[in-house]
């Protein structure tokens, strides 16, 4: 196509396609309804979009499914991004966590809901709401009681504990789902005569790590690894080849092959050369009704209509 | 003629054919070929073949079949029925190629252009014509393309046929006149009982000649431009008059195998310029965050907003 097609600059949409968990929309025993959130993200320390249902009772974290050249149809309407969003159930305490771990450098027991508060994002203190939030603290930080008050301190020993669980589980989810963690890319339509056995439980262990580190810190995420007892892999710029310059010498120049050989009698000029593989493809082409290229350079005829 | 089997479904291509007559089985027999409505915007190309014996090439002469576009509609209709009259030793078979076939092929990932459309069309019936036992010995065709190339891929395909691609052949052999008329008069009968798959209402039928630079065409062409969708079926969208007509009234649609060029498309598809490799080591300024390839290989995204 010859014309050149103008993109449009995104027009706000005010509706969405989304795939979520019943309970997400479950409003029944709470007056409020469930929520898109923006919170800070535990991995980038930027905003990101959660979503809190009805009552603040559970977390979900949104994702959205993009690719170019995608568009819906939606009813008798087109919706032009092609966006698929998951509202899919999340830990709370994941976005409690740096928190806590902030607060903790402080080394003192403090009442949580003074820990977690963000001017930035004044939404995070609804996280302590989720019916899982308080129970779990427990995992990530050590607590004291006095009278009917509690006070709570981040530790770094529990909390390694804690997401090694979740690297474990990680784990057993990946295998279950049969997902490839190996190097490389696999085609799901790909068949492997080799069984995925040879893949090492360090593959999936890696894997699931990184997976993870999605939801922590950085400096938690190498933490984690050490914790693992995974080496960090070395970066590939190490291993990139010495640089191939030669150094100059005082010593003549002398050719590194011998090319009088191509003098002798005996080398055989090589018969013409032979058609490239994509060479041969093209001359294939069923050409028929083309023009060419030198029909373009000439006067104009007016092609007679049949 | 018969035409239920293709306002059936009016969008795909569909074969009508005569009784094959016995004699046809018996003796040599020759072949006309020819097409209708290979410039038009709208409606059909109808392919017809026609074949009788050798020996009774002069009596179809005798019957004054003549090329198509010297006679009137009535004339054809006329010289149809007496055509289908003879069906003691005349038989034909027509091919009707919808708008949507064409337009369907030619705009496939992978071009399929006219040509190549109408040549294995006419290889189709004339095969149609050996499987139903007609004793073949002699095709005759109006070229498409170069005459001599054409004759030359016929012969390969059919050998121990004689074919002879011309020209106006339509004007030459009686035969071919006769498949020119069979072609015409089913091509003229579709256009105007055209079934509109579309919900339009009541449809404007004076659509003129169908052919490009009929301004009655383009008026037609105009107003029944749809915004999202463009054209009804009927319409080849494969002709740039359709295409440049939706160019500019129609809303953009962008398909991942348009030939897109320039800085921003090399942006969306994440290549990086030439100079960006020699820059001063742009380690630093770059978000440091990679997404875990569960995530960019499933091409799911965090969002930060709706």
């Amino acid at each position: 196509m010859a014309a050149k097609k103008k993109r449009a600059t995104n027009v706000q949409n005010d509706s969405w396609v989304v795939v979520a968990a019943d309970s997400v929309i479950d409003t029944h025993s709470s007056d409020s309804d469930p929520a898109f959130v923006r919170l800070r993200n535990p991995s980038t320390d930027a905003a990101s979009l959660y979503m809190l249902s009805a009552g603040d009772k559970q977390l979900f974290e949104v994702k959205a499914f993009e690719e170019d050249f995608h568009s819906w149809f939606v009813g008798q309407t087109v919706q032009r991004d092609g966006r698929l969003l998951f509202v899919t159930p999340m830990d709370p305490l994941y976005l409690i966590l740096p928190y806590l771990s902030k607060a903790g450098k402080e080394g003192k027991f403090q009442p949580v809901n003074q820990i977690v508060m963000d001017e930035d994002f004044p939404a995070c203190s609804r996280l302590l709401s989720c019916t899982r939030s308080l129970a779990s603290l427990l995992h990530i930080a050590e607590e004291k009681e006095m009278g009917s008050l509690k006070f709570h301190r981040y530790s770094h020993e529990k909390t390694m504990i804690w997401l090694q669980k979740k690297v474990e589980r990680t784990v057993v989810a990946l295998k279950k789902k049969n997902i490839s963690v190996g190097e490389g890319v696999k085609s799901t339509t790909y068949i492997r005569v080799k069984s995925e056995s040879d893949h090492h439980e360090e593959d999936y262990l890696r894997y699931a790590h990184g997976l993870i580190s999605e939801y922590i810190s950085e400096d938690l995420s190498k933490a984690l690894l050490s914790h693992l007892q995974l080496p960090e892999l070395t970066s590939p710029k190490e291993t990139e080849p010495p640089s191939k310059k030669r150094k100059l010498s005082d010593k003549p120049v002398e050719a590194g092959e011998d090319y009088t050989k191509l003098n002798s009698t005996d080398f055989a000029r090589k018969p013409p050369k032979k058609m490239t593989a994509a060479q041969k493809t093209l001359s294939k082409v069923d050409k028929t009704g083309m023009k060419t290229m030198m029909s373009f350079f000439s006067p104009k005829v007016k092609a007679e209509k049949k | 003629m018969d035409l239920s089997p293709f306002e059936k479904d009016n969008s795909v291509s569909c074969r009508l054919a005569s009784q094959i007559p016995d004699v046809c089985k018996m003796e040599d027999c020759c072949l006309g070929i020819d097409e209708a409505g290979r410039g038009p915007v709208l409606g059909p190309m109808v392919y017809g073949i026609c074949f009788c014996p050798v020996s009774k090439k002069e009596e179809l002469k005798s019957s004054k079949v003549a090329d198509s576009k010297t006679l009137t509609e009535a004339e054809r209709e006329n010289l149809f029925q007496k055509l289908d009259e003879a069906n003691s030793y005349v038989g034909w078979a027509l091919q009707i190629l919808s708008p949507n076939t064409i337009s369907t092929s030619m705009l496939q990932r992978t071009k399929y252009n006219l040509n190549a459309l109408s040549h294995d069309t006419a290889i189709g019936l004339v095969q149609y014509a050996l499987d139903s036992g007609v004793q073949l010995k002699e095709v005759y065709v109006d070229t498409v393309g170069p005459a001599e190339k054409y004759e030359q891929k016929l012969s390969h395909i059919f050998p121990g046929i004689n074919v002879t691609v011309r020209p106006k052949a339509d004007s030459l052999f009686p035969i071919v006149s006769a498949a020119s008329i069979c072609a015409k008069v089913a091509r003229d009968r579709v256009v105007k009982g055209w079934n509109f798959a579309e919900e339009l209402g009541d449809v404007e039928t004076d659509y003129g000649s169908g052919y490009p630079n009929d301004p009655k065409t383009k008026a037609w062409l105009l107003k029944y431009l749809d915004p999202v969708f463009g054209y009804p079926q009927f319409v080849r969208f494969s002709w740039s008059t359709a295409q440049t007509l939706m160019d500019s009234k129609a809303v953009a649609v962008h398909w991942d195998d348009d030939e897109e060029d320039g800085e921003k498309t090399a942006q969306r598809q994440g290549n990086k310029s030439m100079l960006s490799y020699f820059g001063a080591s742009a380690g630093g300024n770059e978000q440091n965050h990679q997404t875990h390839r569960f995530f960019t290989e499933r091409r799911l995204k965090s969002l930060s907003t709706l």
